[in-house]
């Protein structure tokens, strides 16, 4: 195999993959009775038409990045965490409660929200990580399952005992933060702050971590096949345990930004009807798992969504146009998973603990 | 002639695993295919049973030219297989078993109970006795065999393949085998038997073709022939000797203190085992596989934990630690099954070579690549190690080329102490002459060793002395002076020398 | 408590168990044979809003759960097509089918009816909800029997039938066979492909009628992710109830039953938050009474040996 086709080959299916989601966007946008190239036109323009939209696009993208990096580590170390959505409720929740009340400079405040969130996301994980290595629950379906208590748990918190009783509206939504804590944004005038810093950060400490270091080595030998793992010392107890806080912890994080950068409070249902956890872990799917990979992916998917908005202003199209384009793309990525998995036997049972 | 082979070649690539090949059986007789392992002999066998299509070459039954796109069609042109790991269902009853593929009854109802008559009425043609009303998964190997004959036989085969039909089976079950076969003979059915056992070959086969690197090196009659010349032929050149020097034993570097496993059905996984290996030797363990020698080296490496009992590493009590405080404490371990435990198929080679040495190369939490590189890229050199770059998926190296990597990075450790479990299986010669030579050396240097292999010849050409384990037990132990194939298969059946 | 505990409750769990026993068949047809069908959800979502489509379009019940049936098997054989011919990563087809389900609907939803979030049409025909005339006189059987649809009826038939299915005749025998030990029912001439291919098709029939009795069933109309987890449930019955017919049953019924009941108690003074979490912490607190196969079995069955 020469360079070139080095290089290239693992590049053709994701193209391949984006040129099919188009054309079922394609489809899409032909039976909503929309006109495809200026659909499509109107979708670049919501997503990078301008600085104010492709900033818009990169914050959009910062807590998906985050959480799908989150997604992604938990992939590789072979846990299949798909509880990103309440872990980034509950970092959002206690980056937003922290906000509301702890006292001190505005700065420390919104070092400790930070914080708060990723301990309170990792907590989450680590429960349902603590779970499967004593009990045996399997994790894909408890953390799933777990998603829905706490986007319930968090809603009664915001409905009742910490709802903002002092506007008129009758939302369910916490009060709103001072502005001392927020997160400064990166340029004035525009909607990017510094979580997207943080999260191209965490992007590439993670590649270095897994490429390099020792950890990264285990988690990736974990993932691969955890009987070896074990054989050549590798504990797996604790190391789920770390792979879940951590993951956990990620997606906490995204939460917290998000909060703190981009909506200052916490309003019931907002995070979820964005869908920053699903388009996460797609974005990891994706991206094969791979961080560097997740980060762009994420901001794929983030100008998707985006586009998805500026299609809906201008034209008749509704924006879901971007979720079919989505669900399309990873459906077509996944059979790449068959070059991988090719060794392994077919009809083999996962308790979605082994990828 | 019944079934006529001729020129039959096969090409996965670039690679002729089949080159060429002519063979032939005639009714009623034996007709046995040796040579080592990845000789062709498998694939020959599931070309004629329809699982591939030979890229040449032609297939005729009863002088007529046919085809088999699958085993179905194999089944229905009375040609039946029994594959070397058996293709069984353990949680159904041996009835259901031999029946599945034509299961009586009328319309879409399957008839059990018809099943059950059905295969009582097949023992009785063929005096061959099981029980149909049991599960499989419960019963001896001996019978599962069995199973897998009468299942073919029920078919309406009158060409039956047994592909290493004796790995798993205690002497007494393989003599029963080998009766039985000569008994289904004499109603005229007709047998292919694929071996490495020679001795078992010389027993029932009337007939012995020889393969080599996927081409024949010998057609011979059972008369005009011996162990001897099969063995050249099967390897094209005489096998080296290997020399033991003696040695005195030094101090104990493993201890098994009373360790039992308790079972699920009530009988012990692992029943009082008590063992010992000292510096400088070789203890052999051998046995029929199934009889506690997988969880026994599970229980010292840390991998299981055992119910009672005390082990200790270099003299130092390592009961219920982890495997990595284990290794830390001086073990190394050739694992039994180099896919399971001993390498990650989807990682490069040199990822598959640093498991256990990850800790050492290092600096501040971050591997050291530079030393790692040429540590592993030193193993390749020294054994031989056949792979494109060390950047290779580990998937793509042969077994026997993977064999030897894991052997190298377990040798590497230059711990005191080493478990080699299988350290040959499905290897060829070369690799395995390479193996048993490092094997010895580092018995010369001082380090215990503990070797588990299913393969007698293994275990009488390196060890110092000879555990046997049966059900559970160390059923005896014999000096190197005193082991012979024989006493051990005694002990190896349970029986008392 | 009297109000809480009664015969209504029965029936309400009757009718709300029937999309969780439906789909947990399906998902243990799939696991039968060896995928680990993460994508019931969708599928059943995808149902639910397909019947409702079928109703508006056809204004008749019955051709509306034929529509459904014809869309998700669509639906399921893309999965199919991809987890078995393609040996993608089940999961990950099921992970992104829940997507594509979700996404799908929500996209028609504004397409076709020009509406967010939910979809009512009074001139919808939901399912008949019959009232036997015998039954419904006897006293204890009567009032747990009355209004129930006939899909209701039919899971429970559904389930009797696989039984026979799977114990009593020939195909079922190999069916179980194929899942038992893929290699050798090959190596019998079994067609384990095809095999697996009817598994995945049933159980997108079973989900199209789960969903159907959730958008036709209780009320008519269609909401955006309106099965909430129930596909994920069902796994979790699927599970629990070993794969087994009467087991996946049994599970189903306790799983209807706890959803019956957080129903029930919404009509007291707790917020309803707390009802609602009850179905979920109840089937996570299930899990724990299910021993999952350990890790190390499952990976030792993953990476068998191969020489």
């Amino acid at each position: 195999m020469n360079k070139w086709t080095k290089l290239t080959l693992p590049l053709l299916q994701p193209i391949a993959a984006i040129i099919v989601g188009l054309l079922a966007g394609a489809i899409a946008i032909m039976i909503a009775g929309g006109d495809i190239l200026q659909t499509y036109a109107e979708m670049w323009k919501g997503a990078f038409g301008g600085m104010y939209f492709f900033t818009n696009t990169l914050s959009r993208a910062t807590p998906i990045i985050l959480i799908g990096l989150g997604a992604a580590f938990a992939f590789r170390a072979g846990f299949f965490n798909l509880g990103a959505e309440g872990q980034m409720v509950f970092g959002a929740l206690s980056a937003a409660l922290v906000g509301l009340y702890m006292p001190g400079p505005g700065w420390l405040v919104c070092i400790a929200a930070i914080l708060a969130g990723v301990i309170a996301g990792g907590l989450w994980s680590v429960m349902a990580g603590y779970f499967d290595s004593r009990f045996g629950v399997n994790l894909l379906i408890s953390t799933l399952l777990l998603n829905y208590v706490a986007v319930l748990f968090a809603g009664y918190l915001v409905a009742y005992p910490l709802k903002d009783r002092s506007g008129s509206a009758a939302m369910a939504q916490s009060e709103m933060l001072d502005n001392s804590v927020w997160l400064p944004k990166l340029m004035s005038g525009m909607p990017l702050h510094a979580g997207f810093v943080l999260a191209v950060l965490a992007a590439l400490i993670i590649f270095v971590l897994l490429k390099r270091s020792v950890i990264g080595y285990e988690v990736r030998m974990l993932g691969g096949n955890p009987l070896f793992a074990l054989f050549g010392g590798v504990k797996r107890g604790p190391m789920m345990l770390g792979a879940m806080f951590f993951s956990g912890g990620l997606a906490g994080l995204g939460g917290a930004v998000e909060i703190l950068g981009s909506q200052y409070r916490y309003i019931d249902g907002a995070l979820s009807t964005a869908d920053y956890a699903w388009t996460g872990i797609m974005a990891a799917l994706l991206a094969g798992s791979h961080p560097i990979g997740t980060l762009i992916a994420s901001i794929f998917l983030a100008a998707l969504q985006t586009g998805g908005m500026g299609v809906e202003r201008n034209t008749e199209v509704p924006l879901e146009v971007g979720a079919i384009i989505q669900a399309v793309l990873i459906l077509f990525i996944s059979a790449r998973f068959t070059y991988s998995f090719l060794k392994r036997r077919k009809g083999d049972k996962s308790d979605g603990t082994a990828v | 002639m019944l079934l006529q082979m001729d020129n039959i070649t096969k090409k996965y690539g670039e690679f002729s695993a089949n080159r060429g090949i002519d063979f032939s059986l005639r009714a009623g007789e034996v007709h046995a295919i040796v040579g080592e392992n990845g000789a062709g002999k498998t694939t020959l066998m599931r070309i004629l049973y329809g699982m591939e299509q030979p890229t040449s070459g032609t297939i005729r039954l009863n002088g007529k030219e046919v085809s088999f796109a699958s085993p179905l069609d194999a089944i229905q042109g009375g040609v039946g297989m029994v594959h070397q790991h058996f293709m069984l269902f353990p949680t159904f009853t041996i009835a259901e078993n031999i029946v599945i593929g034509n299961e009586p009854g009328s319309g879409a109802k399957f008839d059990r109970k018809q099943a059950v008559k059905i295969v009582e009425g097949l023992c009785d043609q063929y005096g061959m006795k099981v029980d149909p009303r049991a599960v499989v998964s419960s019963s001896a190997p001996g019978v599962q065999q069995r199973v897998e004959i009468l299942k073919v036989l029920y078919q309406g085969a009158e060409i039956i393949i047994l592909d290493e039909p004796t790995g798993v089976l205690t002497p007494l079950e393989v003599q029963e085998l080998l009766d039985a076969i000569k008994q289904l003979t004499k109603q005229g059915k007709s047998f292919i038997l694929i071996s490495h056992k020679l001795n078992e070959v010389m027993d029932v086969a009337d007939r012995i073709t020889v393969l080599r690197d996927g081409a024949v090196t010998g057609v011979v009659e059972k008369g005009n022939t011996d162990a001897h010349q099969l063995s050249r032929l099967m390897v094209g050149r005489e096998l080296m000797e290997l020399d033991r020097k003696p040695i005195t034993p030094g101090e104990k570097v493993l201890e098994v203190a009373n360790v039992s496993i308790r079972g699920t059905k009530g009988k012990p996984v692992l029943d009082e085992v008590n063992l010992e290996v000292r510096a400088g030797e070789v203890v052999g363990i051998a046995g029929i596989s199934g009889n506690g020698q997988s969880e026994l080296l599970q229980v010292i490496s840390g991998l299981a934990q055992p119910d009672s009992g005390r082990i200790a590493v270099s003299g130092k009590d390592v009961t219920g630690k982890s495997t990595r405080e284990i290794r830390e404490h001086g073990l190394a371990h050739i694992p039994e099954d180099r896919y399971v435990w001993g390498a990650n198929r989807t990682a490069t080679v040199m990822d598959t070579g640093l498991m256990g040495h990850q800790r050492r190369l290092q600096k501040g939490g971050f591997l050291n690549l530079k030393e790692i590189r040429s540590l592993v890229s030193g193993w390749v050199q020294k054994f031989s190690i056949k792979t494109g770059s060390l950047e290779t998926s580990t998937q793509y190296l042969s077994g026997g080329n993977l064999q030897k990597l894991i052997v190298a990075r377990e040798l590497e450790q230059g711990t005191p102490f080493l478990i080699a479990a299988e350290p040959t299986r499905g290897v060829d010669i070369g690799a395995m002459e390479t193996i048993h030579g490092e094997l010895l050396k580092r018995r010369e240097a001082g380090t215990g060793i503990l070797l588990v292999s299913s393969e007698l010849t293994e275990i009488l050409k390196l060890s110092d002395r000879v555990l046997v384990m049966f059900e559970g037990r160390i059923a005896g132990e014999l000096s190197a002076k005193e082991a012979t194939e024989e006493k051990l298969g005694m002990l190896m059946a349970g029986g008392t020398l | 408590m009297e109000q809480l505990f009664d015969l209504a409750l029965i029936n309400s769990a009757l009718r709300v168990l029937t999309p969780i026993l439906l789909a947990a068949l399906g998902g243990a047809l799939c696991s039968r044979v060896g995928l680990f069908n993460v994508g019931l959800e969708g599928f059943m979502l995808l149902g639910a809003f397909s019947a409702v489509v079928g109703n508006h379009f056809f204004g008749n019940v019955f051709y509306a759960i034929l529509f459904a049936i014809a869309i998700v098997s669509i639906f399921s054989f893309i999965f199919a097509y991809l987890s078995i011919n393609l040996q993608a990563n089940v999961i990950v087809v099921g992970i992104a089918m829940n997507a594509l389900a979700a996404g799908l609907t929500t996209f028609s939803l504004r397409a076709l009816f020009d509406v967010k979030g939910a979809f009512y049409d009074n001139t919808m025909v939901g399912l008949p909800k019959w009232n036997i005339p015998f039954i419904k006189d006897i006293p204890v059987l009567g009032p747990i029997l009355t209004g129930l649809t006939p899909l209701v009826y039919l899971s429970f038939l559904i389930a009797g039938l696989m039984w026979y299915y799977f114990y009593r005749t020939k195909n079922g025998f190999r069916f179980l066979a194929v899942g038992e030990n893929p290699l050798a029912a090959q190596s019998m001439g079994i067609r384990v492909r095809r095999y697996q291919y009817g598994a995945v098709l049933a159980s997108g029939v079973l989900c199209a009628l789960a969903g159907a009795q959730l958008s036709l069933g209780q009320v008519t109309m269609f909401t955006e992710g309106m099965t909430a987890g129930r596909g994920f449930i069902a796994l979790v019955a699927t599970m629990l109830g070993q794969s087994g017919p009467l087991g996946v049953t049994a599970a189903s019924l306790l799983f209807g039953f706890m959803d019956a009941l957080s129903i029930r108690f919404q009509g007291l003074a707790l917020p309803t938050h707390f009802t609602q979490m009850l179905p979920y912490v109840v089937t996570i607190l299930a899990m724990f009474f299910f021993k999952d196969k350990s890790f190390q079995k499952d990976a030792l069955k993953q990476g068998s040996s191969s020489r």
